[in-house]
């Protein structure tokens, strides 16, 4: 880790590694790039052939998505937060100990974890019909609530497979030592294995929150005006006399927001927490 | 605390249900999104509000995926919205969920809408909906540039040669309201840089193949004008016929010659006016609804004081074009019936129809409304016009089977265009499609 | 770090079931009536008319499902795209790992960086690259043509190539971010005590640094797998699933069976036999996942 940079061949690496971080930095990023730009073109200069780079910024897409009062895109990020929100944090307190008693304990491996692997594997769409029911039923239709749940079951085969993949690799002497300080086994998990597990904690919050911002079908089919989320929201923009790009990129950066600021600050987490070296070694 | 919660609760309710007795409901309007059409119809729905005790509020999805929407919604029962939306092409399919208005087609109501366009709402004898906008194509195309593909002679020297080579005919420039199908594809020929190094367009026209129903709705006009049709009048499945391998050849060809952006196969409404309204393309055909679009000059600088719309290209038929109407209708498990009611007869009065028009929305209503907001309409004469004279519904395209039959031609036909499967072989399985969905 | 089971006590393991029932209810409940009105409607006549499905018709709705010839091309479709899009994704995320770890570890919110664009949902992105990639108003076609190369990437010819690259592109992260992970979970003595044997460079990698991040390899390509074989949002807004049936995956494949031509009976019935089969390849991919030998 601490390695002298002095030498001019671990300089130029080092170097080197710079440009590769920019170069893929850039192409990753390069459709968001364009999507921001686009925001802020007017329709006129969108409908530039070739496109035009250097262009007159305009706010007036970014007023007609926040202001224009036919759509309410601000209350659309916030369904999507509670939604994400909501969805993450219960798939997580759900998916954390049955990880575990599926490491530990050996329960459930064989039979539970492929169950719920599977339900990721499935085109949901033919869940769509029988939950609109069952949603229509209970009166969770068109709520943060029911969108919750749903996120909720997208999120938790990725959280599951991921909490075990983690979980295993802690060595089992953890537990053992604290049993024989008589912890119970709620105990052992919360006092023990969560403070250890705060790399992978963090990692599936950030993709489940994700996982659940970008979901649309199921935002499409159960949400009318109330719970609508921001990916749904940011379509209506695509309308029967075209599609308003500029509008849509707008909606779209402005979606963009939420994840990322949990993504910038939930990230570091993971790479400290690491280094602080408890686990392992 | 908890039980001074429930009382207030209770008490809330009993209050709220005391004075929904004494006012009419309000209801939700689900209609199709976008564009002028939108703007005139939040107008009209202000309008209502401020002379109706029952207030109406508008709801939109998305143009993507509105109907599978509006159809998980349909077969749950779904109360979400009271009015919705209507259109020629699946007013078969959604009639089961509807409730038929055939009362508020009045004597009156006959004064405001022609015939065809109450026809265009009806299914199995009952009228669904209110027609509120009419949508067919136009062949748009640029003026500067065809006219001087008429005045220059070494343009027209080039166009016979053109011609020659590649349509075996040396043909002379025509203006497009005389184009057949022929001079379409010429002309799109000359105005292709590949063909034609001196065009200033970087391609003659824009064709829109994606794997899209709408976009066989435009594409329809070229099998019609040769004649071509879904099924004849005993309901026998025509579309194994010459007059669908001409229309078919028509895109083909086009297609293969490159006359088209080379990306057209992902191309739908958006991408087409985009070719268009960037100046790269010399003319193409569109929805009507694009018109009030290029007009605008701050979104569509490079065109929008250049070009001119007229009908389609001609067939043996003579130039056909599809069209159909959307409308508003009552959805059958709307618990305000009567308000929903009150709200269509309304909408179709002359005084709203009137209003919608100006306002931007499309109405197929009677030459004399017509007329009277032509001055603010210039597209709407034409509208009416082709529709008259031009228009075609294919036998058979308002059943519940329709958007199925849409989409497998879709499917198939741009597989066609883009060498993916061979025309019998599509024209094959959309016969078969059909026979199954129709029962033959 | 043995795992035996006999180590652990019948009771505790008993016990230990408190851990699985609050997911084992919840998806009892989110899914179980879902699950049976599924199944019985892959059985009965089901229609957008008729929800409750009010005859039974046996396996018609399967006869119906596998003798349609567009099925296997979906599958065909997905299971491809699926393997090339996991090798790519893995194969970019490992490298990225390897170039990036030493500057990304003292820097961390350039991971953020990387993140961004799984931050986009794919059925916008698809909205998106309609105008990015487009051959007049996009700037990469606008790139490629100021380098000489008129490509039409949504043209007919790269379109297959254009789909995977986008899913490529938006999901590389997601592999990097879970294999970093695993390689900063390597403590900082480890690689010191490597460094002092002399186990620098490749022979470090491939000796230290890969064991550390196989599982998560694993893991890795089995979700990226999954998700990629049941690809739908950005290919649908793209390209509808064309031209022709081209670009048809099996979401696509079900989605349009279900609402296009109504014949829910035939989707779900497809989606029972899609289950069925997951199940069977689920239950010995994660026996190799999960229970890779001790160490």
């Amino acid at each position: 880790m601490i390695v002298t940079r002095r030498n001019p061949v671990t300089r130029l690496v080092h170097a080197l590694r710079w440009a590769a971080f920019i170069v893929i930095a850039f192409i990753l990023n390069l459709p968001i790039l364009a999507t921001i730009m686009t925001s802020f073109k007017t329709t006129g200069d969108i409908n530039t052939s070739p496109p035009v780079w250097i262009f007159t910024p305009t706010l007036s897409n970014y007023e007609e998505v926040l202001f224009a009062g036919n759509t309410n895109l601000p209350e659309y990020i916030f369904n999507s937060i509670a939604i994400a929100g909501g969805g993450t944090i219960l798939a997580m307190l759900l998916t954390f100990p049955a990880a575990y008693a599926m490491v530990r304990y050996d329960i459930g491996k064989s039979w539970l974890l492929p169950l719920v692997t599977n339900v990721r594997a499935l085109p949901l769409i033919i869940y769509a019909i029988p939950i609109y029911l069952m949603f229509q039923m209970v009166g969770l239709l068109d709520t943060r609530t029911g969108m919750a749940l749903i996120a909720c079951v997208i999120n938790i085969p990725v959280a599951l497979v991921l909490f075990v993949g983690f979980l295993q690799e802690i060595p089992e002497e953890m537990d053992a030592a604290a049993k024989i300080d008589g912890a119970g086994k709620w105990g052992i998990l919360w006092h023990i294995i969560l403070p250890l597990s705060r790399p992978i904690l963090f990692a599936v919050l950030v993709l489940s929150f994700v996982y659940s911002w970008n979901e649309f079908l199921f935002g499409l089919i159960l949400t009318t005006k109330n719970a609508v989320p921001v990916t749904v929201g940011a379509t209506f923009f695509v309308t029967s006399y075209g599609v308003k790009w500029g509008a849509t990129a707008a909606a779209m950066t402005l979606g963009i927001v939420p994840p990322m600021i949990l993504g910038l600050f939930a990230y570091p987490y993971i790479g400290k927490s690491m280094l602080a070296g408890a686990l392992k070694g | 605390m908890l039980k001074s919660k429930v009382l207030a609760a209770a008490g809330a309710a009993i209050l709220s249900a005391a004075i929904s007795t004494t006012a009419l409901a309000d209801i939700t309007i689900l209609a199709w999104p976008g564009g002028p059409a939108e703007t005139a119809l939040r107008k009209v729905v202000d309008k209502y509000n401020e002379t109706s005790d029952s207030k109406a509020e508008l709801l939109y999805f998305s143009r993507d995926n509105f109907f599978d929407k509006m159809l998980a919604d349909s077969a749950a029962g779904s109360t979400e919205f009271d009015v919705m939306l209507t259109a020629t092409y699946n007013v078969g399919k959604y009639a089961p969920f509807m409730v038929p208005v055939n009362d508020l087609i009045t004597d009156d109501v006959m004064t405001v809408f022609p015939q065809s366009a109450i026809d265009s709402q009806a299914y199995e004898g009952n009228v669904y909906g209110i027609p509120t906008d009419l949508s067919l194509q136009f062949l748009y195309y640029r003026t500067d540039l065809i006219d001087e593909l008429l005045s220059n002679d070494e343009w027209k020297a080039k166009y016979g040669e053109i011609s020659e080579e590649y349509l075996g005919t040396k043909m002379e420039p025509k203006m497009p309201d005389a184009w057949s199908w022929d001079d379409f594809i010429a002309s799109a020929l000359f105005f292709t840089q590949s063909i034609n190094p001196d065009s200033p367009v970087r391609y003659g026209t824009v064709l829109q193949m994606k794997n899209l129903l709408f976009n066989i709705m435009i594409w329809q006009g070229t099998t019609a004008s040769y004649g071509g049709n879904w099924m004849d009048a005993d309901g026998n499945i025509t579309v194994d016929s010459d007059a669908y391998r001409k229309g078919l050849d028509i895109f083909k060809k086009i297609t293969e010659l490159e006359a088209t952006p080379g990306d057209s196969n992902s191309y739908e409404y958006a991408e087409a006016n985009g070719a268009f309204g960037t100046g790269q393309v010399a003319f193409f055909i569109q929805w009507s609804a694009a018109y009030a679009e290029f007009v605008n000059a701050e979104d569509y600088p490079a065109i929008a004081d250049k070009f001119d719309i007229t009908h389609q290209p001609a067939g043996s038929e003579g130039p056909k074009t599809h069209f159909h109407a959307l409308g508003l209708g009552i959805n059958k498990a709307s618990e305000k019936q009567d308000e929903a009611k009150a709200f269509l007869s309304f909408l179709a009065s002359e005084d709203v129809m009137s209003m919608y028009a100006k306002e931007g929305g499309q109405p197929p209503v009677v030459d004399t409304i017509i007329q009277a907001v032509a001055s603010d309409r210039p597209d709407m004469l034409a509208m009416g016009d082709h529709t008259g004279k031009y228009g075609i519904v294919m036998n058979g395209s308002t059943a519940a089977e329709a958007l199925g039959v849409y989409s497998n031609m879709a499917e198939n036909f741009t597989a066609y265009w883009n060498g993916a499967l061979d025309q019998d072989t599509a024209i094959a399985n959309v016969e078969a499609y059909m026979k199954e969905a129709y029962g033959k | 770090m043995a795992r035996s089971k006999a180590g652990v006590h019948e009771t505790e393991r008993a016990n230990a079931r408190t851990f699985l029932i609050g997911l084992c209810i919840f998806l009892a409940l989110m899914l179980g009536f879902p699950t049976v009105a599924n199944l019985w409607y892959s059985f009965s006549n089901v229609s957008i008319y008729d929800l409750t499905g009010t005859a039974f018709v046996g396996l018609a709705n399967y006869a119906e499902a596998v003798t349609n010839p567009n099925l296997w091309d979906a599958l065909g479709f997905s299971l491809k795209f699926a393997v090339i899009c996991t090798v790519l994704e893995v194969a970019l995320g490992l490298a990225m790992v390897f170039i990036l770890h030493p500057i990304l570890t003292k820097r961390p919110w350039l991971t953020g960086l990387l993140m961004l664009p799984m931050m986009v949902s794919p059925a916008l992105m698809g909205v998106m690259y309609r105008l990015i990639l487009n051959e007049f108003t996009g700037v990469v076609p606008a790139y490629l043509y100021m380098m000489g190369l008129p490509i039409n990437l949504l043209g007919r010819n790269w379109i297959y190539e254009t789909v995977i690259a986008i899913e490529v592109l938006q999901w590389t992260p997601f592999a990097f971010l879970i294999m970093l992970t695993a390689r900063q979970s390597m403590a900082g003595e480890l690689e010191e005590a490597a460094a002092v044997d002399g186990a620098t460079g490749a022979k470090f990698g491939r000796l230290i640094v890969m064991p550390v991040i196989m599982p998560s390899i694993i893991i890795v390509s089995f979700i990226r797998f999954i998700d990629s074989f049941r690809v739908f949002d950005h290919i649908f807004v793209l390209t509808g699933g064309g031209p022709g049936n081209e670009t048809t995956s099996i979401s696509i494949y079900i989605y349009k069976l279900f609402f296009t031509h109504s014949k829910i009976g035939e989707a779900v019935a497809v989606s029972v036999m899609l289950l069925i089969a997951s199940m069977a390849l689920l239950y010995s991919a994660l026996r190799l996942a999960v229970r890779r030998a001790p160490t």
